[in-house]
């Protein structure tokens, strides 16, 4: 009888407490960040992608946006993410402030990539055509969900990378620092062991009578030449890797708020 | 025959110091030189029937020896004794490189080598654990050496230039010939059995300048062996060991083109003189957690030999030590450069 009671008091808390925390956790994260209109994801792929976003977007100060439209209603993709940026009035620090985004036609199968203010900066047209190749691959099997969330990671780790310097440097990997440090720790430590027993400290020169040791005769003949020749290599692709198919395109806004930008196909 | 060197002034055995390089009494402290030290005070004596058994002078035990063994301590009294017949004839050494480290400085400078190991435990580098420390004469075989070598190669210059919208490769053949004389000097090797080659190797260079001619007295209180294979059997050995050394020497004299391609490498290596010649070295026996380590040391210079035990724990540390370091120095180069830190 009394523990009846009792459990009651313990369900009618919980459902307090789970509507509170909620409540508050909505207040906490009040921001849209993923427009997904042509409805691509599930619903726990949008909550899970808003919730990185949102991560990720306040470490880097610049929100990270995602729009897919099935209908462009006649509008090309750079004026539709423009507008869409002017009527919002998107940014992490203000209204029309720093903002990256990913724009997907699913109709027109366009891709396009905008980035205002601090993302301007970071990531500019050679960036953001890095990322379109990246993530290219993945829209056109179908698999939205990677393609989004590898371009807010992609864009997160750009913006920590000083603006005109290669992203893509090997020596940013992580996985290249890793492998070297260990493998130089390997080999010196390999060396160590292996000298433990004492090194060889005697040389060819050691042993070797220098007075006697020389010489005698030499023969230098010049035989023949051979000449081959090849075309230079002409000096012009510099849009990264072959997925690439279209270009960098970056400009200014009808509400005059300037962006840098990267549209292609998928 | 067994050789005593008696004291001429108490009559006491006297040993070879290897700090003075005299003949020095340990009961009164005379010290004579080798070369000049009164014949009469040397005193042989001759084994009856049994060339195998030597018996001391002193006090007449029977001097336990292997079959090598060309001078000894005697087991009961510690004279130091040297057995004359197994070191004359074929047997007889023509050099000698006295021991210019004596036993305390050899322990010393042990104790200092097992310190300062990197990777061995700490157990160990307390070098407490010694169990033995024998100063012993091992017969070697130096070898002066004359390596004739006719080489033939065809070797290749390549330039590259830019003219126009093309890259030219040149590449210019030639034929090239050497003849060489090369001569080595000296090349010690171990002439004992069942000293380790590799170990005795590394014990080199030895420094010749401090070469003896042989004299038995440098041998009374140290332990010393005749050698195990003559010189026709290790010089297969020695022209081996001074191959990569003409190989090197070939390379040095073919320079300034792009590719050599060898097709013709003639070397032919005589023995121009082998010296049968003993050289000082330490034997250090060491016992750590039940196993028994044996360390080599060069009784002339000091360098110190052999496989140590090693400890897992500070192979671990340097490990993860270095690899920390170099990851954030890597690190710190991206970041310098404007890569991010995370």
């Amino acid at each position: 009888m009394k523990y009846k009671i009792y459990l009651k008091w313990i369900l009618s808390l919980v459902i307090i407490f789970t509507v509170v925390s909620s409540v508050a956790l909505g207040e906490l994260s009040p921001k849209e960040r993923i427009y997904d209109f042509a409805n691509l994801l599930t619903k726990e792929e949008k909550m899970e992608l808003e919730n990185i976003a949102n991560k990720y977007s306040s470490k880097r100060e610049t929100d990270l946006i995602i729009l897919t439209i099935s209908d462009s209603m006649g509008k090309d993709i750079i004026d539709y993410t423009e507008d869409f940026y002017d009527e919002k009035g998107l940014g992490y620090d203000k209204s029309h402030g720093n903002t990256a985004i990913l724009t997907i036609d699913m109709k027109n199968g366009d891709i396009y990539l905008a980035g205002y203010h601090k993302a301007e900066k970071y990531l500019d047209d050679y960036r953001l055509d890095i990322i379109r190749d990246k993530i290219a691959p993945d829209l056109s099997k179908g698999n939205y969900y990677d393609a989004f969330y590898s371009f807010i990671k992609t864009s997160y780790k750009y913006m920590g990378i000083r603006p005109g310097v290669n992203p893509e440097n090997i020596l940013f990997k992580f996985w290249f620092q890793v492998m070297v440090s260990l493998g130089i720790a390997g080999i010196a430590v390999g060396i160590m062991t292996y000298n433990t027993g004492g090194r060889t400290t005697v040389n060819a020169g050691t042993y070797q009578d220098h007075t006697n040791s020389k010489i005698i005769s030499r023969r230098d003949t010049y035989l023949r030449t051979d000449v081959t020749k090849r075309k230079k290599p002409s000096n012009n692709n510099n849009s990264g890797g072959g997925n690439s198919r279209g270009g960098s395109s970056g400009g200014v806004s009808r509400g005059g708020h300037s962006h840098s930008g990267s549209r292609g196909k998928f | 025959m067994v050789i005593h060197y008696k004291c001429p002034n108490c009559g006491s055995d006297m040993v070879f110091d290897s700090e003075s390089g005299m003949l020095s009494c340990g009961s009164c402290g005379r010290k004579d030189n080798i070369d000049s030290f009164p014949k009469e005070n040397i005193k042989t004596t001759f084994g009856k029937n049994d060339a195998k058994e030597y018996h001391c002078k002193n006090c007449g035990a029977m001097l336990i020896t292997h079959k090598e063994t060309t001078a000894t301590n005697c087991s009961f009294c510690g004279a130091g004794v040297v057995l004359l017949d197994r070191l004359s004839g074929d047997l007889a050494p023509s050099k000698v490189i006295p021991f210019t480290i004596n036993k305390d400085k050899a322990m010393k400078t042990f104790r200092t080598w097992c310190k300062n190991g990197l990777l061995t435990p700490k157990g160990f580098m307390t070098a407490d654990r010694v169990k033995g420390i024998t100063g012993m004469y091992v017969p070697f075989w130096l070898y002066d050496l004359n390596s004739k070598v006719e080489v033939n190669a065809i070797c290749t210059k390549v330039r590259t230039y830019t003219k126009g919208e093309y890259i030219y490769t040149e590449t210019s053949y030639y034929d090239v010939y050497r003849n060489i004389n090369i001569d080595y000097i000296k090349v010690p090797i171990d002439a004992s059995e069942k000293m380790d080659d590799k170990l005795m190797d590394k014990l080199e260079p030895f420094n010749y300048g401090e070469l003896k001619d042989f004299n038995t007295p440098y041998l009374a209180g140290y332990i010393a062996e005749k050698y195990n294979y003559n010189h026709q059997e290790l010089l297969p050995r020695a022209a081996s060991k001074i191959e990569r050394y003409i190989e090197s020497f070939i390379g040095s004299t073919i320079s300034g083109y792009t590719m050599v391609n060898y097709n013709r490498k003639d070397i032919d290596t005589n023995k121009k003189q082998a010296y049968y010649t003993l050289l000082p070295i330490w034997m250090v026996y060491y016992d750590y957690k039940g196993s028994e380590y044996i360390f080599a040391m060069n009784g002339q210079t000091g360098k110190v030999v052999g496989k140590p035990p090693i400890s897992q724990g500070k192979v671990a540390a340097w490990f993860g030590g270095i690899s920390v370091g170099i990851f954030i120095g890597l690190k710190l180069i991206s970041l310098l450069m404007g890569g991010g830190l995370y």
